[in-house]
């Protein structure tokens, strides 16, 4: 799930940090500051708004369920949680890597005959590749640890939508300590191999 | 055959010149943040003025008024950036190759090679930018922009990145480079000899306009005006007044004396008697009179004056002499009216270093007026 809602804020967030880095256009102080948005906002309020919005009365929720897609308590709606939550990393830290790639870089290839998307998947990512990662990572550990808005939208439907945090949660809750402990190594155990994977990672030049 | 003219309106600066050449290397020079730069950015597309028109060899490359704004990657334009921009995370080869993407494998290879042995990179394609000298780098940003083989190259400031020595070494290189290619050349460079030895042409900007665009022989000996003058570093620029101006000869009058000078032969410049003049007078121009030879003749020894040394700078093989004439008066320039510049030779002959004392002539040949 969260690699999925991972997948998802790198598909979105990707193509946000380039026009947010690259291009100047009306609106685009009030789009930076929406992008943020989701890491200041308490976590039950974004979701009560997109539960408002993906719910079945919603407009987004009822478009879907006309097309025959459920949203609401499914885990879809869990992956849109984890996506929502932690997009703001992922386009941040994408941002900072790509405003930092040397601008006559990216010239020099125009000048060659490149076009801009050639000039993004040749030099601007492989420039940048390193504060992708580690939004990436960040994304996806936020990703993994989201409560409140996947709580609001997605419920916790045991095998459904009950994601890790949720069941940690609930297992605390029926004072089921030795699981929920055995959970809560499993989520330091994903990080920890995560993070020093990704400092190995960092070490190679290009 | 390039011709631009170009207005760009920026926060604090106004970009606007008008220049076109015939001649293979055309020079801009002229100090930092004149606009050098931004006209090459405008060239190759990467910067859109306001208004203007870009023609090269016939192809419109922009034109504001018929909405023409040809792409960058579709100018084909050689651009060697300053500091050379090589890409950071791809081999020397891969640089050389990047422009030739979409051709056939073939051609690409062929290319790169061809690239690789004329610019003398043999050996060196497997490595990274990082692991190259300044000269090599620049050859890889040259080789990179010729490798497409462009119409015109744009070289931003090329041998600002080196030191002294190897910068001299490599003006001689690029030159010849430039040369074996044949390609026509935009340069920009804030080094007037840089301008010279590689520029047919050079073009003078000063704050966002084209001040002078001549052959370099011509701007050498005729600059257009005592702007152009100082840009170019000329010493002894002094001001006088008219005495009489015919289109051949020019009579003047400066610190009591009255000197002659040639009138510039393609433009002649006619101010009336008593108007203000800028003129300069080369220091390595200003002959000194020997004393073991007589008395000066009058048939030999034109522009007639006698000073003396009041300071003197030793540049190794020549010396200049500060020199302070013997009218009253406070002396043109500071401390001295007069800069000469004699070979160490003559120097050591004539033992300047004990007399202090001269008579100058200098040729009405060697005055030239500025004209206003």
């Amino acid at each position: 799930m969260s690699v999925a809602a991972t997948a998802v804020t790198l598909l979105i967030g990707l193509p946000l940090a380039w026009l947010l880095s690259h291009r100047r256009f009306p609106g685009r102080d009030l789009l930076e500051a929406l992008v943020v948005l989701p890491l200041i906002l308490p976590p039950t309020v974004l979701g009560y708004y997109l539960l408002l919005l993906i719910g079945r009365q919603g407009p987004i929720g009822a478009a879907l369920a006309a097309a025959g897609i459920e949203l609401a308590f499914t885990w879809r709606a869990a992956v849109v949680a984890a996506a929502v939550g932690s997009i703001a990393l992922v386009i941040k830290a994408a941002q900072a890597g790509f405003e930092s790639v040397d601008r006559r870089l990216e010239q020099a290839a125009r000048t060659l005959g490149r076009s801009e998307w050639s000039i993004f998947w040749s030099v601007t990512l492989p420039l940048a590749w390193r504060a992708v990662l580690a939004g990436t990572v960040l994304a996806f550990c936020r990703a993994m640890g989201e409560f409140g808005i996947t709580l609001m939208v997605a419920g916790s439907i045991p095998g459904r939508t009950q994601t890790l945090p949720l069941a940690i949660y609930d297992r605390v809750q029926a004072n089921q300590m030795t699981e929920a402990n055995a959970l809560a190594l499993i989520a330091i155990g994903v990080v920890v191999v995560l993070v020093f994977g990704v400092s190995r990672l960092a070490r190679l030049r290009y | 055959m390039l011709a631009l003219s170009i207005e760009k309106r920026l926060p604090g600066f106004t970009l606007a010149v008008r220049w076109e050449t015939k001649e293979r290397v055309a020079a801009l020079f002229g100090p930092s943040g004149a606009g050098k730069t931004l006209t090459l950015q405008c060239l190759a597309g990467l910067l859109r003025p306001d208004r203007g028109r870009i023609v090269l060899d016939g192809r419109v490359l922009f034109d504001s008024e018929a909405g023409i704004d040809v792409p960058s990657r579709a100018r084909r334009l050689g651009y060697v950036f300053q500091g050379y921009a090589l890409f950071p995370h791809l081999t020397v080869g891969e640089n050389l190759g990047f422009g030739l993407r979409g051709r056939p494998r073939a051609e690409r290879a062929r290319r790169v090679a061809e690239v690789v042995e004329r610019l003398e990179l043999g050996g060196l394609d497997r490595r990274y930018p990082r692991e190259l000298s300044g000269g090599q780098q620049q050859r890889v940003a040259l080789g990179r922009a010729l490798a497409i083989d462009p119409d015109l190259v744009l070289l931003d400031e090329p041998l600002s990145a080196l030191d002294a020595p190897l910068r001299a070494q490599l003006r001689g290189e690029l030159g010849q480079t430039l040369r074996e290619w044949g390609k026509a050349t935009v340069l920009v460079t804030h080094d007037f000899a840089e301008a010279y030895r590689l520029g047919d042409r050079i073009v003078v900007y000063e704050a966002g306009r084209v001040i002078q665009s001549a052959p370099r022989s011509e701007l050498l000996w005729q600059p257009a005006s005592e702007t152009v003058a100082r840009i170019m570093g000329i010493r002894n620029i002094l001001r006088g007044t008219v005495i009489k101006a015919t289109p051949d000869r020019i009579q003047l009058r400066w610190r009591g004396l009255t000197l002659e000078a040639v009138n510039s032969p393609t433009r002649a410049y006619l101010p009336p008697p008593e108007a203000p003049i800028a003129f300069f007078i080369r220091p390595e121009y200003v002959r000194l009179i020997r004393k073991d030879r007589g008395a000066p003749d009058p048939d030999h020894h034109m522009n007639l004056m006698s000073g003396r040394v009041v300071a003197e700078a030793d540049f190794g093989t020549t010396v200049a002499l500060m020199i302070r004439l013997d009218e009253p008066g406070s002396p043109a320039q500071g401390e001295y009216d007069l800069e000469v510049e004699v070979p160490r030779l003559v120097y050591e002959i004539l033992e300047i270093d004990r007399d202090r004392r001269w008579q100058l002539s200098i040729h009405r040949g060697s005055i030239q007026v500025l004209p206003a």
